[in-house]
């Protein structure tokens, strides 16, 4: 009896014994361009997400950018204040901006 | 008439990419940016992929898995929406919730899925709805993937129906939402809720503990994830522990603005005019890709090269997959694989060529539906602002020694 209840009990432990423990996603450092604004737009940023997630949208134009920014305000209640938009709409754009040739191509380290 | 004109202009402006030029105007569709090259850092239960952001994580799968009908589930692609994702799942004490307007609410253990309900399984393609997106000018907005947010699977679990069933929906609910347990980072931040009228859910649609004969890997929803065959994944909520069911649609972010396409005939539009009214992006549109060769290859003249692929789409299945090496002049049908995973997994196809003049050789597949519908030609792909549903006609270009 008592061997039957620990087989039950082990049951569904032994279906799921692929992973141990917790699992750790690599943190990954994603370099920003210098360029007037680096520090205030990094920290507003990363706060929630990586810059990967910024700069794998590819070169944007500015009105992308703003909406963008707008939107984590807005949609995602980022903690950023509206005296700071400006910045770093500037930053994105001037950094990341589609004025130049298109180019989609993003350096992953 | 300005769209007419906008559109008139990319399919000039086409030619000009074709032949290598690298000025790209505005408007035009091309292929999908596909020389980024594999991160050497593995994510947990993943080999080394094609990584765009470590948080939340984002991950496409190389080219070259895409040569049969299931992807290894360490290659298979990872998109999810928010940063914060449980790093350890109690699969004794994780339970799936299911409430509102129900006859009895339940709150079901992984023991309880495996023991209490019929265990089906299903293949069926993982798509986001953004993938390939790169291919579109100027660029949309989105991850900028190239041909690798997709997969394909063999999963196991139980039928969404059949857990509605046993809770038994009241009279008057209309819809489902759907939650999983990735968070953000600020508590105000809405969860990555999806909703699904009941009426769509159907036999196939099952609530997935086993992908490939392996347990879901973590960046794929371990333990537990929604699978709708023939829908773009956006609706697919991984490590999911909530299903209410209502009687109207909740407003929610990410039904009101994300994942919609233009709701009119060509499901179009321009940068400079978006169109207002929108639908969801909903089934996949037919589509194939080439696994082997991969662009710049080297093969040898006279050599028997055996190009190989997956095509897919919404469910109705894959009549003919068709290849060209002359710039799409002739067209020759492949040999399709048996088909045995159903109508909703990749159709691997393979081809054989010989070519015997040394340079470069463009080889290009297409793929034709059960439903009739055709792959266009990437430039013939009209402009949405998400960039969504990319199907064109894939293209390798190898070099012939």
């Amino acid at each position: 009896m008592k061997k039957i209840f620990l087989v039950s009990l082990l049951f569904p432990i032994f279906l799921f014994a692929q992973v141990e423990g917790e699992i750790k996603v690599p943190y990954v450092d994603f370099p920003m361009k210098d360029g007037k604004g680096v520090y205030s737009t990094r920290g507003k940023c990363n706060m929630c997400h990586s810059f990967g997630y910024v700069i794998n949208q590819g070169k944007q134009s500015r009105a992308f950018w703003l909406e963008k920014t707008v939107k984590m305000i807005k949609t995602f209640n980022a903690p950023i204040a509206e005296a700071d938009i400006e910045v770093v709409v500037n930053y994105l754009y001037e950094n990341y901006g589609s004025n130049d040739e298109h180019n989609n191509s993003v350096e992953v380290p | 008439m300005e769209r007419r004109e906008f559109f008139k202009k990319a399919v000039v402006t086409a030619g000009s990419v074709a032949l290598g030029g690298s000025v790209v105007e505005a408007g035009e569709t091309t292929h999908p940016v596909d020389d980024r090259k594999i991160t050497p850092i593995a994510f947990p239960e993943k080999r080394p992929m094609i990584m765009y952001s470590d948080r939340p994580p984002l991950l496409e799968s190389p080219r070259n898995v895409f040569t049969a009908a299931l992807t290894p589930n360490d290659l298979f692609f990872v998109r999810w929406h928010m940063p914060m994702i449980p790093s350890h799942i109690n699969t004794g004490s994780f339970k799936v919730k299911i409430d509102g307007l129900v006859n009895k609410e339940l709150s079901l253990s992984l023991k309880d899925l495996k023991t209490k309900f019929k265990q089906v399984e299903i293949t069926a393609v993982l798509q986001c709805g953004g993938n390939s997106r790169s291919a579109f000018h100027p660029t949309a907005s989105g991850i900028q993937w190239g041909a690798g947010a997709m997969g394909c699977a063999r999963w196991k679990g139980v039928r969404l129906k059949d857990l509605l069933e046993y809770a038994g929906v009241k009279k008057g609910a209309n819809w489902l939402g759907f939650n999983g347990k990735d968070k953000a980072v600020y508590s105000e931040t809405a969860n990555f809720i999806r909703e699904l009228e009941l009426e769509k859910v159907d036999d196939t649609m099952i609530l997935a503990y086993e992908m490939n004969g392996e347990d879901l890997p973590y960046l794929n929803g371990f333990p537990l994830r929604l699978i709708i065959p023939g829908m773009y994944s956006d609706s697919w909520i991984k490590m999911i522990s909530n299903i209410t069911v209502t009687e109207t649609q909740n407003k929610l972010f990410f039904m009101e603005k994300a994942y919609r396409i233009p709701d009119n005939e060509c499901e179009c539009e321009t940068p400079e005019k978006l169109v207002k009214k929108t639908k969801p992006i909903e089934k996949i549109n037919v589509n194939s890709i080439i696994g082997y060769p991969e662009q710049g290859s080297k093969v040898r003249a006279e050599a028997h090269v055996v190009v190989r692929g997956v095509a897919f789409d919404a469910g109705s299945g894959i009549k003919k997959v068709r290849v060209s090496i002359d710039k799409g002049k002739q067209w020759h049908d492949a040999l399709l694989d048996d088909g045995r995973e159903g109508n909703h997994a990749f159709r691997a196809f393979r081809y054989t060529i010989n070519p015997k003049k040394v340079g470069k050789l463009t080889i290009m597949c297409k793929a034709i539906s059960n439903a009739g519908e055709e792959q266009p030609l990437a430039k013939d792909i009209k402009w949405n602002h998400g960039g969504y549903r990319y199907n064109g006609i894939d293209e390798v270009t190898i070099e012939v020694v």
